[in-house]
This record gives structure tokens, sequence and C-alpha cells, in this order.
């Protein structure tokens, strides 16, 4: 497991403690190479986030002209029920795609990492949604999916259970997307849990071997917590996947006033954005949520900053490592004393 | 042994229980792609292919402009992959492998910018292109992507180790710039480091679904998601006809995937064990 | 104000992409090329032969011709959007009933008394002409169709009620709301499954139609919280708590469905609804269909408008183009193909309409659509008649899908309105 680390050490060319006057003109070069991100950045990223403190402080179709309106945009977002339930909406789905999805993926993981044969066409064939476009997929799950004439109903119907309207009712409609979400990232998350599995020392699990431990043991004790790195960082990237869902909802629904279905039970922070300022026009509002949206992701990536941090990761490496033997041990003894008991009482039944 | 074998069996039919799930919708794309909408809306559903495949694709071409869509995607996709693999990989040479002053303090603020979520700018992002008058037109595909920082900061990592030191001591002493240093030394060693960027990056312009649906407002202009959406949405929807579409727009991905995957998949895995 | 976004952007985005060498030409022309008068409207809007003929050449332009766009969907938020992005914005572009939402926006678009439309206002529909025209008397949008509203019904299946299946005897059983409901519920005894609407907005919005007032008076008073949209918004929760709504929403994969797997078996609608509706969805149904007056009233929703937006190449060309596609000769070839009815009264004595129609049992549907035309009184639409209906639309289907109560939901929807109202500075 490599880990970012401070910068590496690199070929020098000054030397460090007695630098030359022209430094800056030596390494005119370098400042050219890394020139083209940040000059893009700046144009496509930093000033349209100033800009849009600008525009948020508008209201503004995007057409006519600006009208000045303070901090208006924010205080009847605060108060806004859509946009708390978009929130809430994003949450719950980002949940509901997320756990199965990473339980998935490390029950699929540890079966790819026993399979000795067949491992690259299931590894090809469990990436493959992940390649295919949302656009693609959403529209067959809509399908499958759907309440008059969907799969999923043909066959709850076939087997004695009522239809489910799944595309109408609030939970039907977030475990939908919820479902398009984690078909296509489960494989990705496998493959990525596949090469943690495989980064883990074979000798840990020798040890584990000779100690007796049972299969079950060894995958609770030492493999997710030795994977326990990786699984921060696939939480990680559906945490900032998850905030930013919308194509499997705006493809499902299209544009209706009740945009994300029925009740808007399908709508997520960034299809209120999306709505608010392209079909309703209010670039000012629309760029008000986009900073509710910024914060939010900053809330969660400054927590999982500190989780997956290089130096935390270290530890946490480490620490797993030491309760996993600890665990062992304590699990052996724990044998030990039962078979003890057990010998014990056999011996009292006689 | 044989509690071993039971056990690899009972792996391989989860496994291929996976693979079903997976590989599925597929299935369930091209069935509805084959058959009448009617067929669809019926009820049990046919579940077999049918034989309406060919009037399904043939009505789809007769809705939108479908090569033309590919076409332009095509063009997207590789002009931001050439650009990203260009300038990524050139930045993230200079960021592993030379000391130069303010190096720590631009990488930090390279990785800070991850934190930017893009949908934050979203509106002025567009009021910025419509400015430049660059609304509807590739150049608002293409230019605000042509470098990332998350391509910068990957390459910087493979780069960190895969270029050895002394090869580039080596150019130094042959008298080469840094940018022979960068044509000579990098760019050969990182090349299957650049294959994978470009592949995700390929798939990524290719399945990206938000921006173009935005920025290029000329319906006769459109992304393959977009007009696939754009196919979807037509009122008196003809469902048989949007599977066929949809099944038209996922083959030359996949194909991609097919002969690039299994490097792509472990380049990828490797790379998320370096964050 | 919109002087210092430009400074704004003029220190920033501009300099720092001047500085680059990254600035566009900034092309501001219309979309298309100079022989061209690009045109955006949504699918089944217009007859494709004349616009056929438009395209070899603009009649009266032979140096122009027309390039046509035909939108599937979104087509709102498609030119709106475009009109926000300033460039490659079309010449000409449809506009929904919707008009009066694109008021505060005229500025984009050419006033057409200007290009000589005033000669033209006594061919058309009165109460059509006029929401074209802005309240400072601009004219923005030149009327194309508009959208009586009458009862379709299928014969197949109010035969198996036992239901009299002549139009005239449908229209005497159903004279008005109440006993349209009887009525649907009688076939539906006889044929479980069968709606009369798709969805709970349907029957909303159709009732809206027959109002002569809306959400706002022409002054500004908001009225949306009075008893006739109360009344309407009760009708709907009625007609869906009986069972007769297929719950089919819009946008929704089920919305055609239930046209064509025959769940939908009358429907109150605009004329545009046979061609969108049973003609596309239910090919197979030909013949089954008949029309008859609407329970409740003539009314209208829907039909639309054409305005030349300010980036036209070729205003004058436009404008005789339009002119010429909405002529009423013209516009009885729309109501021959795709079922469009025609705002130009003389249309209504054109042989071509008199014909019967074969997917209506040959019924002459245009005597039925026509009396609903010329006795519908027209009504206000205001700027803000979309964001006032969207949160009751969106309130309704609560209702449906999810049983919220209604006083609940009617206070929920009135609530958001005025914080929206409020927000736009309306009320």
């Amino acid at each position: 497991m490599t880990v970012t680390k401070a910068l590496p050490a690199t070929v020098r060319s000054t030397d460090t403690t007695a630098k030359p006057p022209g430094k800056y003109r030596q390494a005119f070069p370098q400042y050219a190479a890394v020139a083209p991100f940040f000059i893009l950045f700046a144009i496509f990223g930093a000033f349209p986030v100033l800009f849009s403190i600008w525009i948020s402080f508008h209201d503004w179709d995007g057409i006519g002209s600006m009208t000045w309106v303070g901090l208006q945009q924010y205080s009847y977002l605060l108060g806004d029920p859509k946009f708390w339930q978009a929130i809430g909406n994003t949450l719950i789905i980002w949940v509901l795609s997320t756990v199965p999805m990473l339980l998935l993926a490390l029950v699929i993981a540890n079966a790819l990492h026993n399979a000795t044969r067949f491992r690259s066409f299931y590894r090809i064939a469990y990436f493959i949604p992940n390649v295919t476009s949302v656009v693609a997929v959403t529209l067959v799950f809509g399908s499958i999916f759907s309440n008059n004439f969907g799969l999923l109903n043909a066959f709850l119907q076939s087997v004695g259970l009522g239809k489910v309207e799944w595309l109408t009712q609030p939970w039907g409609i977030k475990i939908a997307i919820a479902t398009i979400v984690t078909w296509r990232w489960v494989g990705y998350n496998a493959i990525i849990y596949l090469a943690g599995l495989q980064a883990i020392s074979a000798d840990v699990y020798e040890a584990a071997k000779v100690d007796g431990a049972s299969s079950r043991q060894v995958f609770w004790r030492i493999t997710v917590p030795m994977l326990r790195p990786v699984i921060l960082f696939t939480a990680v990237t559906s945490t900032i996947g998850g905030l930013q869902i919308f194509t499997e909802s705006r493809v499902l629904f299209g544009d209706t006033n009740n945009i994300g279905g029925p009740g808007n039970a399908g709508m997520t922070i960034v299809s209120y954005l999306y709505q608010s300022a392209f079909i309703n026009n209010q670039f000012g509002y629309g760029a008000a949520i986009g900073w509710a949206l910024f914060i939010l992701i900053v809330l969660f990536s400054i927590i999982n900053w500190r989780l997956i941090g290089g130096r935390d990761n270290e530890r946490i490496a480490r620490r797993a490592a030491r309760r996993a033997e600890r665990n062992i041990a304590a699990q052996k003894a724990a044998q030990q004393e039962d078979a003890e008991q057990t010998t014990k009482e056999a011996a009292d039944v006689h | 042994m044989s509690i071993e074998r039971i056990r690899t069996t009972v792996g391989h039919i989860v496994l291929m229980l996976g693979v079903v799930v997976s590989i599925f919708p597929f299935y369930w794309m091209l069935v509805m792609a084959s058959n009448t909408t009617p067929d669809i809306f019926s009820y049990p559903p046919k579940l077999v292919i049918g034989s309406h495949l060919f009037e399904n694709m043939g009505k789809v071409l007769d809705n939108i402009d479908f090569f033309g869509a590919m076409l332009l995607t095509l063009i997207a996709s590789l002009g931001v992959t050439v650009l990203i693999l260009f300038f990524d990989s050139l930045a993230a040479f200079a960021f592993a492998k030379y000391e130069f002053p303010g190096r720590n303090f631009l990488f930090g603020l390279l990785l800070a910018t991850f934190m930017i979520p893009t949908q934050l700018s979203l509106v002025p992002q567009f009021v910025t292109l419509a400015e430049f008058g660059w609304i509807g037109s590739l150049k608002a595909l293409i230019i605000p992507g042509a470098a990332n920082a998350f391509g910068i900061f990957w390459m910087r990592q493979y780069a960190a180790g895969a270029i050895p030191d002394e090869l580039i001591s080596a150019a130094k002493v042959d008298g080469a710039g840094f940018f022979r240093q960068y044509l000579t030394v990098g760019l050969p060693v990182l090349r299957p480091g650049l294959a994978f960027l470009g592949i995700f990056t390929f798939i990524n312009v290719w399945n990206d679904y938000l921006w173009p649906l935005i920025v290029m407002t000329d319906p006769n202009r459109l992304t393959l998601q977009v007009a696939l959406d754009q196919l979807n949405g037509i009122y008196g929807t003809d469902y048989s006809m949007v599977m066929a579409g949809a099944l038209m727009s996922v083959i030359p991905l996949i194909g991609v995937f097919l002969i690039g995957g299994r490097h792509f998949i472990s380049d990828l895995a490797a790379g998320a064990m370096k964050f | 104000m919109s002087l210092s976004r430009r400074k704004f952007l003029a220190f920033g985005a501009g300099a720092a992409a001047a500085s680059t060498g990254l600035s566009g030409c900034g092309s501001r022309s219309s979309l298309g090329g100079s022989d061209e008068l690009s045109m955006w409207t949504w699918v089944g809007s217009v007859n494709d032969d004349l616009i056929g003929q438009a395209e070899k050449a603009i009649p009266g332009h032979d140096g122009l011709r027309l390039s046509m766009t035909r939108i599937g969907s979104n087509y709102k938020t498609k030119v709106l959007t475009s009109l926000a992005g300033k460039s490659l914005v079309p010449d000409i572009v449809a506009i929904n009933d919707d008009v009066a939402t694109y008021f505060p926006n005229a500025d984009q678009f050419h006033d057409l008394f200007e290009l000589g439309a005033k000669e033209r206002e006594s061919e058309f529909l009165p109460w059509k002409w006029k929401l074209g025209v802005t309240p400072d008397n601009k004219m923005m949008a030149y009327p194309m169709d508009t959208g009586p509203t009458a009862l379709f019904y299928r014969t197949d299946v109010f035969s198996k009620a036992g239901i009299d299946i002549d139009p005239a005897a449908v229209a005497q059983l159903a004279p008005d709301w109440d006993t349209y409901i009887a009525l649907g519920k009688k076939v539906k005894q006889a044929v479980p499954g069968s709606s009369i609407t798709d969805n709970i907005n349907s029957i909303f919005s159709y009732r809206m139609a027959q109002q002569p007032k809306r959400y706002m008076t022409v002054d500004g008073q908001y009225i949306g919280d009075q008893d006739h949209v109360r009344e309407a918004f009760d009708l709907a929760i009625r007609v869906v708590k009986e069972g007769l709504s297929a719950n089919a929403q819009d946008g929704s994969t089920d919305a055609d469905a239930v046209v064509t797997n025959g769940k939908l078996v009358a429907f109150n609608a605009a004329v545009w609804w046979a061609q969108l509706g049973p003609k596309n969805a239910a090919p197979k149904t030909k013949g089954l269909w008949r029309v008859t007056a609407a329970p409740g009233g003539a009314g209208n929703r829907g039909g639309s408008f054409l305005g030349i937006t300010k980036y036209c190449k070729n205003p004058e060309a436009a404008f005789a183009f339009i002119s010429w596609l909405e002529s009423a000769k013209n516009q009885a070839q729309a109501f021959l193909d795709p079922v469009l009815f025609p705002s130009t009264p003389a249309s209504y004595t054109d042989s071509r309409l008199a014909a019967p129609d074969p997917f209506f049992g040959g019924q002459k549907i245009v005597e039925v659509f026509a009396e609903s035309a010329t006795k519908y009184p027209g009504a206000y639409f205001s700027p803000y008649d979309s964001i006032i209906g969207a949160p009751i639309s969106a309130e309704l289907v609560n209702v449906e899908v999810a049983g919220k109560s209604p006083d609940q939901a009617w206070n929920d929807a009135q609530h958001q309105v005025e914080r929206e109202l409020t927000r736009a500075g309306a009320i």
C-alpha cells in the first residue's frame, strides 16, 4: 500500500542551501509546464467561483438585466422546503446506494480473490456496467422499474406478490435511483478492493492459518481491517459522486413540474440546482444552491480528509494490523478456553 | 481438499450470479430494442430477442442525427483526451521530477481544487462561456476540461515512481532542455500511465451528460448522451426505438473497453492504491 | 444593472481570456448559414409539407431557405438557455401558450407590429391574437394554432357499458363534470380498469382551461387562491378518489402506455391530443374514437405562437414566412396533419377541414372543435402563471400518488406560490 507522502526526493537542479539568484527564471520551463492547468483553472474554475458569488447576490434570469437583491437568495434558500428536501433525498439515495454497493463489492472482491480461474473474465464482466453511459443504463432500468409494464412488477406479479408503483412512490423512486447507482459502481469498487486484497501480504494469512483462525475470522479480523484505507478511499469517491447525483433522476423523470418524480422524491441537490438555473431561469438562485452544495462537499471532504490523510492512513493500517493480531490472539485464547471448557463439561457429564 | 473444492465452487456460483446481474440489463436492452413497443407494453412481457432490431435502429436514425452526434462526441472525447494527456503529463513530469520554487505550494493548490465541485460553478461557467460566444460550440466541450487536477495528480504519482532520476541526470548531461527531457525520458516511461489516463478521460467525456446538456444548445449538434435523452423525451415515446438508441450508443464504448479493458482495470486499481 | 455585470466580466474573464488569447470571436449571429432562416419548434407543431416547401425556398424570398429543427423534449428550457447563451440563437422560435412568461424578455424579440402584423389582425381569433401582445403593446408572438377542448371517447368501451355512442347522445348524457364522473363510473363498472384521465393534473388543467380567469388579474392581483381554482383543484381530486385516473404521471414512462393499453377510455382534452395521444400511441384503435362537446363547456389549452428573435438575420423575410405559414389556407392544411386547430376562423369553412376523419369513424371532428374555439371566452395569462401553476400541479401529484390530504396540499401549494411570487416581486 503506497500512500501519498510528502513529495518524494527529486533531482535537484539547485543546491538548497545556497540558492543562486535567478532561480525563478531558471525554473521557467517547469512553470510553463504546469501553467496550462492553472490558467485554465483560473478562467474556468476560480473566476466562475468568484463570479458565482456575484451572481448569487442578484435576481437574474440569465437573459435580461440583473437586479441586486443582497442576501435574499440565501435567506430564501434557508427557508426553502424544496432545498432541504433535495438535501434529504440526496443523502438518502447516497446511503441507499453506498452501503449495499460497498458491502456487495467487498463480497465480490473476496470471492474474486479466492477464485483463481476466470479471474480476468470476471473482472471485465463486473467492470462493464461502469463504462456504460448513465443515460443508457437509466433508460433500461426505467423500463425495468416501470409501474405499468416493468419487468420487476411482472416478476412480482408472477410470483403472486402485488405490483409496486416504483416510479411514483417516494421510496420506490429512491430505491430505483439507488439501484442504478449501485449496479454501475459495485464492480468498480470490487476491483479496487481486489487490488487492496492482493496487496495484503500472504504472510499475514499464513500466520492466521497456522494459528487456526477460521475463514470468517480471517475475513472480519484481518481482511476488513487491513482494507480499511481502501474502503475509505471508495467511501470518499462514493460520497463525492453521491452528493452530485443528477443524471439518473433527470433521465427517469425528465423536466416536469415535479422534478425528480412525483412529490420530488428523486430530486437531488444538483437536480434542484439545474431546475432553478436552467429550467426556471433563476440564475441567482442556482448560484446560491451551488454554494450550498459546495459547503456540503467541503464538510464531507474535511471529515474524509481527516480519515484518510497520509499519516492517518498509515496509522490506521498499522493499528488495524495490530488489532488483527490482537484479535486473533484473543480468539485463540478464547478457543483454547472453549476447548478446555468443553472437555471439562464433557468430563463433568461422564 | 473437498471442502476447498466446495468453497471454490460456491465462490464461482456467487460470482456467476453477480455476472448475470451485471450483464442482464444489456440483454434486456437488446430484448426491448428488438421487439415492438406494444410487445414491451404487454403482459406478460416478452423475454426473448425479437426480430425488429433493424427496424427500430432505422427509426433511431430517422429521429435523431445519430451518427452526427456520435461524430461530435468522438471529436470532443478525443480532443479532451489528447489535450489532457499532453498538459497533464507535462505538468506531472515537472511536479514529480523537478525542484522549483513554489512547487509544493502549487501542488497543494492543485490538490485543493479537487474540493471544488463542478456543479458549484455550473451557472457562472455557463455565463462566462456565453460572454465568450462559445455556447453551442465544441470549444465549450473541449477547452474548459483540457487539463485537470485529477490527471496531473495521478500522473505525478505514476511518474514519481516510474521515472528513474539517473535517466534525467543523464539527459541533462547530454545538454537536453526540460522539454526534451520530457519527450525523451518522460514520455516513453509514462506510456502505460498515459494509456490509462487516456481511456479514463475518453470514457468520462463520452459519457458526460450534465455539461453538454447545458452548453450544447443547438439541437443539431448534440452529444450522444444528450441526443439519447432527447430521443427518450419525445412525446409519444416509441420505447423500442429508445432502447435501440441506447444499445447503439453503448456498443462503441464497450468495444473500446473490451480491447483495452484488462490493462485499464489493473491500472485503475493500482491508481486507487496510490491515494 | 446589466452594465455592472459586463464590467465584472470585462475585469474578470474578459481580461484573463484576452491575455491568454483564448477569447473567442464572440459570434453574436443567429443559428444557421447566411442564406438560412433557422427555426425551432417542438415535434408535431407544424405541417411537414409546408415546412418542406419553405426548406426549398421561403415564399417570396427565393434566396433564403428555412432550416427547421424539431425539438423532442424540454423545448422551453432549450429556447431560454440559448437566449441566455447569446450565440446560435435561432431566427424564429415557436412559443407555447405560456407566451406571457416570455414578456419580461420581450426585448429579445422583434416587435411584430413594426414588421406589419397589424394588417393581419382581422384574420385571427381576437382572444388568441391578444395573447401575443405585451402589456406595453408590443407584439412579441404571432398566433399559430389553438387548443380547443372536447371529449374524446372510445366507442367500443362505451357500448360495452351500454351507453349510446352517438356524439350528440354522449354530450347530452354528460353536459357537466358531475354527470361525466357518473358516466365514467358506469364505464368502469362494465370495463374494469377504465380511466377518464391519464392523471390528476389533466383534469385540473382542462378544468382551468374552461375558465375565463386564471391566476392573476390584468392589473397584477393574485387570484390563484380563489374559488375558481379551488373548484378545479377539488374536481381533479374527486376524479382520482373515484378511481377514474390512470395515475400515469406526465413525463413518466407510463404516460403513453395508458393510451396504448386501452386504460384511457375517455379524455376531456385539447384537439392536438388527437395526434399526440391515440393516433401516435394507439394506432390500432383507428375508427374507435369519437369526439363531442366537453363536459363543463368550451375551453382552450395549448395552442402556440411564433416569435422572431432579435438575433434574426432578416426580420422582414422571417415575418413574411410566418404570416404565410399561419395564413387561413395553410392553417387549414395543418389541421389535416397533424391536427393543429386553426386560429384563423376563415379556415373553419375550408372544404378540406370538413372531410370526415377515418380515425374518428368518419366523424367531422372540426365541427366539435370549431364550436369550442369560437365559444371559448379567452383568459388572461400573466408572466407568473408558470411559477404559480408549478406548485399547484406538484401538490396535486402528491395527492394522487402519496394520498396527501387535499387541504394540506392546497395550503402547501398556496404557501409555496406566495413564497415564489414574493421572491419574483410580483406581490
